[in-house]
């Protein structure tokens, strides 16, 4: 298209004028998030991410992109696993795109939580299946996907300090396909019971 | 309204067994509170009405969470001006009961024994106002049909404006105002009266006979306005005044025809607590209390002018909460022990009490354990004990000590959905264990069996 002497610089204008309304829709967008988390999101999962309580996952680090993904899952009902339904349905029935996006990045830059210490022999056990998988049982290693240090990779989704019951309940929800994940479902099919506890049990020890 | 409201008649001087019937225990679920965040109960509630720290948060945030669709208005500087859901928060509550004394209570005409095995069909129905009404500002209120009286009326009101601000450290300051009509009914625990174990009695039997005025008598009796912060989710504290607002009484001033006490000027209350959360564990620890001056009532016919010396009560408390909440396994103790310290100048000057000070202290004590949100029950026992004065109290003993204890069963089929057996027992009724009421009435008399079905949608 071509630009006429007169309509260049009005563009200009436009365009700065554009980016100017973005930088305020972003201002208020991170303003309203930040809010949100330390107001709202902050009673379960922690003022900064951090949850104290294990039914609530650990946001703090987590992948900016995994986590909008999910609250969009969860706004649009198509992540079914119980909490899930009973929690994160409702409370992100209502939030707009600019809203998740904010919230996603307010907890993706936020410190994560560390690992906490568990039982020795169940981490270790925990540990060669994360890094190795179950090859007999065709268990890929989740390190693959996750990062040797489960701090994520790509938009695979951080692990490392996360609540063992979570992860074990999420385990068993990609197990049962409640949460719909075909890649997680085909991971999770040929893991026993103790073996997901050992893994989740792992990566709640990792810093 | 709250369980221990038979005892509103104290300051009448006789108790007569038929005023005993005036309990109108009522709890409180919620549906429209879900449908307006469109969560589950569990995420509010342990085992309904009991308050899940995230209950808690909700109610001190003023009900506004709201996930609904909003039909809004905003100012071109981005100020919102309307937030109201598209469907009013509407919900209603229906109990159906039945309730078995160990003896029937004598026929109030004398002619021998009442009926035993009273059905309450309904025993209550509720309609709720229960959700957001602005941005800041929403409400809980109820309306109820009382089948005793036959009478639809307000019961427990609490609307509440509420703001939050972000302190250095990304800490949160909740700050409001609440305006209710029951005091504690507006607080966060379900160790305090209006909220407090149990949850639901019945109707048709008697109930313990006497109580502090914050303990139950005041419900549905006062307007309160309070101010309440809580830092940081954990550091609530409260101040406000309470004055009679009296129900059913004519639109005029109130005077010396009012029945039930008139409160003096206004009560100040107040309330502080410390919750702490970690790993699956709850755990509150909090005092508070209320000074009521009250123009006493003397019974029909015996109306003083509300203006010169009034009875002081001062009432002090303190409460603990503890509650493990896992998937499988939910378990909570709640307890308080109030004790009110009384000056009878009114009461003492009209030659109606034989003291002028005398006190009553009541404890309670209950523990809970649910499996999965569907099968559970409470135990516990509460105790009243108190001056012994013949004048005041118009019983045979002159003396309020009540004791017992209270069990009951639930099964939840479905999460607003409750069917509950319980048991309440006496060991002492109004001062004594036998002929408390100089008729030949025992204690154990009152055992009380109540079945009820309690729906909320």
């Amino acid at each position: 298209m071509r630009i006429g002497r007169m309509t260049g610089p009005a563009l200009v204008l436009a365009l700065c004028a554009s980016v100017a309304m973005a930088d305020q829709t972003d201002e208020i967008a991170h303003a309203t998030a930040r809010r949100l988390a330390v107001g709202v999101c902050g009673t379960c999962h922690g003022t900064h991410g951090v949850s104290e309580l294990p039914k609530f996952p650990r946001l703090a680090g987590q992948n900016a992109n995994y986590l909008a993904v999910q609250l969009k899952a969860f706004r649009s009902q198509t992540r079914g696993d119980p909490d899930a339904i009973s929690y994160m349905w409702g409370m992100a029935g209502n939030l707009e795109d600019s809203t998740i996006d904010a919230l996603a990045q307010y907890y993706s830059a936020q410190a994560a939580g560390g690992g906490r210490a568990g039982d020795p022999a169940l981490i270790a056990r925990g540990k060669t299946i994360y890094q190795q998988g179950l090859e007999s049982v065709g268990v890929p290693a989740c390190a693959a996907c996750h990062g040797p240090d489960a701090h994520g990779m790509g938009d695979f989704p951080r692990l490392a300090g996360q609540h063992s019951q979570y992860v074990l309940k999420q385990l068993s929800s990609f197990q049962s396909n409640m949460r719909n994940v075909a890649v997680m479902h085909g991971v999770a099919q040929g893991l026993k019971r103790e073996e997901m506890s050992a893994v989740a049990a792992f990566l709640e020890a990792q810093p | 309204m709250n369980l221990w409201r038979p005892i509103a008649v104290r300051g009448i001087r006789i108790l007569a067994p038929a005023l005993l019937l005036l309990a109108v225990p009522t709890a409180h679920a919620v549906p429209s509170y879900a449908r307006q965040t469109g969560m589950a109960c569990e995420a509010c509630h342990t085992v309904f009405p009991e308050l899940t720290h995230f209950g808690r948060m909700f109610k001190a945030s003023g009900y506004v969470l709201d996930n609904l669709k909003q039909v809004k208005g905003v100012t071109p500087q981005r100020e919102e001006i309307l937030s109201l859901a598209g469907l009013p928060p509407l919900s209603l509550m229906v109990m159906a009961s039945y309730t078995q004394l160990a003896t029937p209570l004598p026929d109030s005409s004398g002619k021998g024994e009442s009926q035993n095995g009273t059905v309450g069909f309904p025993q209550q129905v509720s309609l709720f106002y229960a959700g957001k009404i602005a941005p800041h500002l929403g409400a809980f209120l109820q309306l109820t049909y009382d089948s005793a009286s036959g009478t639809i009326g307000i019961d427990n009101t609490d609307i509440r404006f509420a703001d939050m601000t972000i302190l250095p450290g990304d800490q949160s300051l909740i700050y409001g105002l609440s305006l209710n009509n029951n005091p504690t009914v507006q607080d966060l625990w379900n160790s305090t009266p209006a909220f407090g174990f149990p949850y639901a009695l019945s109707a048709s039997a008697p109930g313990i006979p006497y109580a502090a005025q914050i303990d139950g008598p005041r419900a549905q009796d006062v307007a309160g306005l309070t101010a309440y912060a809580f830092w940081n989710e954990s550091l609530y504290g409260e101040v406000g005044v309470y004055r009679s607002a009296k129900q059913g009484v004519g639109p005029g001033p109130l005077d010396s025809t009012t029945p039930g006490g008139v409160i003096d000027g206004a009560a100040p209350y107040w309330r502080i607590a410390y919750e702490h959360n970690w790993d699956r564990h709850s755990i509150e620890a909090g005092l508070y209390g209320a000074t009521f001056k009250m123009f006493p009532d003397f019974g029909a016919g015996y109306g003083q002018p509300l203006a010169g010396p009034s009875d002081r009560y001062q009432d002090v408390a303190e409460d603990l909460q503890y509650q493990f909440l896992a998937d499988q396994h939910l378990f909570s103790l709640a307890a308080t022990r109030i004790h009110e310290s009384q000056t009878l100048n009114a009461t003492f000057a009209a030659g109606k009490s034989s003291n002028l000070d005398n006190d009553l202290t009541t404890t309670r004590a209950y523990a809970t354990y649910y499996y999965r949100r569907t099968v559970g029950g409470t135990a516990g026992f509460f105790t009243t004990t108190g001056s012994t004065d013949v004048l005041f109290l118009g019983n045979t003993s002159g003396a309020p000590d009540t004791r017992g204890w209270i069990a009951e069963l639930n099964y939840l089929p479905w999460l607003n959905t409750k069917f509950s057996l319980q048991y309440t027992a006496y060991n002492k009724y109004s001062g004594l264990s036998d002929n408390y009421d100089g008729m030949g009435r025992n204690a154990k008399d009152n055992n009380t069996l109540y079945v009820l079905a309690w729906l909320s949608y």
